[in-house]
């Protein structure tokens, strides 16, 4: 009888990786500026698939030092929780395509629902690293846990570090532009944007209200992944969502030198917002190609 | 805005308004005739605005509704 239940040892060894695992989930899901997920249900969603994915992962050492092996085939049920994760990510984001100001792009989509699936990874790997630490240091049960929490920790900061993306503003320089309007014609800093103001009213709403900003590479090089049209989209959501959008969106490209115009009529005047927001839009991993470029940042600088 | 290279275009000419005759011809979108530049001004942002469309206005002074 006494052989069916856990000992007090894998009781706490579970109990602290399951936490460990649980609160680096809820660390990096903080609400950054893109406001995602910003709202309670979102949270909650994520914190219980975060509980899950550390609970996996907190069990796989005594199952395999109670000599379960069979027991530790569930991990597949973990990978197979995980793509659920992005999948339903990307589904949700997919339906909301048609309310938003503009398009999110399937690129950015794809990006987001990556990160959602890689942050369960982490809230399962710290598990893991807390179970293995507390189990195999020879020591008093509480060192132990104080060696594992230690460990868990060191291992949140790794990953964060590991799965943190650049963005715009790591790459490019970002500016005002100039808005010009010529004959129905939109021009920013001297770029034909679009021809699409032909009314008198369409023109005075972007002379008084539109704002602009010109982004221009560092390398030459770096075009390659500006001027993707989904990292342009991306861009492009982020600076309506961030300001809101009146009237009139629009991101073009300049051939001859490689700037990329995000200009628009945003509901918030705040041009300093609008530079920050295209700043830190991040570089999706989809278009990333150059290897000097997007050379994976380990020390998180 | 530029768009992907596999990417369909997804506009749509709602209407076009001239103020010269011979530029009326049959198509797909609707073509009207207007006698003066102000009569064609006014027909075409009551039309954007029924629509919701953009405008754009040619060199040669015709406009166009269209929807991006």
């Amino acid at each position: 009888m006494e052989g069916q239940f856990l000992s007090f040892e894998d009781i706490s060894v579970i109990i602290t990786a399951v936490i460990i695992g649980t609160l680096a989930r809820i660390w990096i899901l903080k609400e950054d500026y893109r406001q995602y997920p910003s709202y309670p249900n979102g949270y909650l969603i994520h914190i219980i698939t975060g509980f899950v994915a550390a609970a996996l992962g907190a069990v796989a050492i005594p199952a395999i030092m109670g000599k379960n092996f069979v027991a530790v085939t569930f991990l597949t049920v973990a990978l197979q929780q995980f793509r659920d994760v992005r999948k339903m990510e990307k589904e949700s984001l997919s339906d909301l395509e048609n309310t938003e100001y503009t398009y999110r792009g399937k690129a950015y989509i794809d990006g987001i629902a990556k990160t959602f699936e890689s942050r369960n990874y982490i809230a399962f790997i710290t598990a893991f690293f807390v179970s293995l630490t507390i189990t195999i240091i020879p020591l008093n049960l509480w060192v132990n846990i104080i060696a594992g929490i230690v460990v868990g920790i060191a291992v949140v900061f790794f990953l964060k570090n590991f799965t943190k993306g650049k963005s715009i503003g790591d790459i490019a320089q970002v500016k005002e532009g100039k808005i010009e309007i010529k004959d129905s014609s939109l021009f920013v800093d001297g770029i034909y944007v679009s021809n699409l103001l032909g009314t008198d009213n369409a023109e005075k709403l972007f002379k008084e209200e539109g704002m602009a900003v010109v982004i221009y590479p560092n390398e030459n090089h770096f075009r390659i992944n500006l001027d993707n049209f989904g990292q342009r989209q991306a861009a492009l959501f982020e600076a309506t969502r961030a300001l809101g959008n009146k009237r009139y969106h629009f991101t073009r490209k300049d051939y001859e030198q490689g700037r990329v115009v995000i200009t628009l009529v945003p509901i918030k005047q705040d041009i300093d917002a609008l530079i920050e927001v295209v700043k830190k839009c991040p570089l999706l991993e989809s278009t990333k190609k150059s290897h000097s470029v997007m050379k994976t940042n380990l020390k998180g600088e | 805005m530029g768009r992907e290279s596999t990417m369909k275009p997804d506009y749509q000419i709602l209407a076009y308004i001239t103020t010269e005759k011979e530029r009326v011809l049959s198509s797909n979108c609707l073509t009207l005739f207007a006698d003066s530049k102000k009569t064609s001004k006014e027909m075409t942002v009551d039309i954007a605005k029924a629509m919701k469309a953009d405008v754009t206005q040619l060199t040669n002074g015709d406009y166009m509704v269209l929807r991006v």
